[in-house]
């Protein structure tokens, strides 16, 4: 197997055009390093780690502005990503473990497009955006465009991910980013849902046989933007996670939800509708079946909380 | 090809070659001869494999040698001070927090570094530090004990 260090982006798309799809790029390693062990060493690995300027956060204007190779652990300890993107952060507090989340990078869990990477959902919700680089130039590409199945992305075996854009979410909306799992900790994201104004991430246990260990359950993001008076949704996203081949946005629950007041019958309505909206698979964790009540499940009480976060009111 | 790492294990400068696809836990515990440090699931789930990474904890299986290379680098080894153990190996001992021990090492060390960021962790400070050590013997119950006990003691309170 060769190995490089590539100290430049430039340099890093040079070997990946010689080598295609012969080359593995890795950077935390958490999950490359498992596949070089159980599956197949590549021809060659590509470690973007000492590529300098690729680390930081940074805040620009209504946006938070982050390498890929900044940490899960990085964003969890960051009092901006706290403050500014709660649903961000919730999701990589939950991430695995301190151990691993001491080496993962969130351009990792980006790039492996795992239906389950437990940043993706989030950041379908935020409608965040990744600057990608290939030898012909740059391109800036939303979130829910780039991931195109399990383990594909827009980059193919060409690009790289150089940074990852993700705007503030309007003023006065409320999120919520809810998981369900089987061991908190270390559990795979099984469903991952968000909705948005509402927002909400759900995740919901789709494991594509590249990812099939360390699956979770579900997931879902919730967002919900409340209008002045509390009365109605402006807006909601919906953002499922490990429900489907890609991470997903419940559109159709969304167009149901926006601009009309929030009740316990609305809510049971959309939380039926998303599940419907969502493809998960049975596998050794759960069945497609459990998967789609979860979905249910974690849309209810996404929209339940956010709702009451926004207005101070339940959902009667 | 091989590569030349150089990095410190334990305070003590060392340089060995490893492949590049090589482990940075098969380097330390089949080149540099650290076998203190443990393989079990060798996928980053059960801990066993923890290790100080300039200064933070981390799986060791999943890491890959070559990022070592300038790195600081503190292994269960590392910590007793000559025949005297250090305070949480002791803990663990005394509150009989080990049945087969083999999770063991990777446990001091999550609690090694917990304890040298505080001194009176929080029943979540504890759950947080060792969500990412599986014991597939003992129940968690002695093993909190041990770390409190642990913190108490090198609090000076006890």
């Amino acid at each position: 197997m060769d190995y490089f260090e590539p100290k430049t982006i430039t340099e890093a798309l040079s070997v990946l055009a010689k080598y295609g799809e012969h080359a593995n790029v890795i950077a935390g390693g958490t999950d490359v390093m498992v596949d070089m062990k159980y599956k197949e060493e590549p021809g060659c690995l590509v470690n973007i780690k000492k590529i300098p300027g690729l680390d930081t956060i940074q805040e620009n204007g209504a946006s938070l502005q982050m390498g890929p190779l900044v940490t899960i652990r990085d964003i969890e300890t960051s009092r901006l990503v706290r403050e500014r993107l709660p649903l961000l952060w919730e999701s990589c507090h939950q991430f695995a473990s301190l151990q691993i989340r001491n080496t993962a990078t969130i351009g990792g869990n980006i790039c492996r497009a795992s239906p389950s990477g437990e940043t993706l959902a989030p950041l379908l919700a935020l409608e965040a955006k990744a600057k990608l680089a290939f030898r012909d130039g740059e391109k800036t590409e939303a979130f829910i465009s780039f991931f195109q199945g399990p383990g594909k992305t827009s980059l193919g075996s060409k690009g790289l991910l150089t940074e990852i854009e993700i705007p503030y979410p309007p003023k006065g909306s409320h999120g919520v980013y809810l998981k369900h799992a089987v061991r908190g900790a270390m559990a795979a994201t099984l469903a991952c849902a968000k909705l948005g104004a509402v927002y909400l991430p759900i995740f919901s246990g789709y494991a594509a046989d590249a990812v099939a260990t360390r699956l979770q359950d579900a997931e879902a993001t919730v967002l919900i933007t409340a209008d002045a008076g509390n009365s109605s949704l402006q807006d909601v996203r919906i953002a499922l996670g490990a429900v489907a081949p890609t991470p997903i946005r419940a559109t159709k629950t969304e167009a149901l939800l926006r601009g009309r007041s929030l009740t316990a019958a609305l809510v049971k309505e959309a939380a039926t509708l998303a599940a419907s909206e969502s493809s998960p698979i049975t596998d050794q964790r759960s069945s497609a079946e459990y998967r789609g009540w979860i979905v249910e499940a974690l849309t209810r009480r996404g929209l339940e909380q956010s709702w009451k976060a926004a207005s101070g009111k339940e959902v009667v | 090809m091989s590569l030349t790492i150089n990095l410190t294990v334990n305070g003590n400068t060392q340089s060995a070659t490893a492949e590049p696809s090589t482990s940075l836990l098969d380097f330390l515990r089949d080149t540099l001869n650290y076998k203190g440090t443990k393989l079990c699931c060798n996928t980053g789930e059960c801990g066993a494999c923890t290790i100080i990474y300039n200064g933070k904890p981390i799986n060791s299986c999943v890491t890959l040698a070559a990022d070592a290379n300038g790195a600081e680098i503190v292994t269960i080894e590392g910590l007793a001070d000559g025949d005297k153990l250090h305070p949480v190996q002791q803990a663990f001992i005394d509150t009989g927090a080990v049945q087969c021990g083999y999770c063991t090492p990777g446990y001091i060390i999550s609690v090694k570094v917990l304890l040298d960021r505080t001194k009176e962790p929080t029943p979540e400070d504890i759950e947080e530090a060792v969500s990412g050590n599986i014991c597939r013997c003992t129940g968690y119950t002695k093993i909190v004990d041990a770390i409190q006990l642990a913190a108490d003691r090198m609090a000076g309170r006890s």
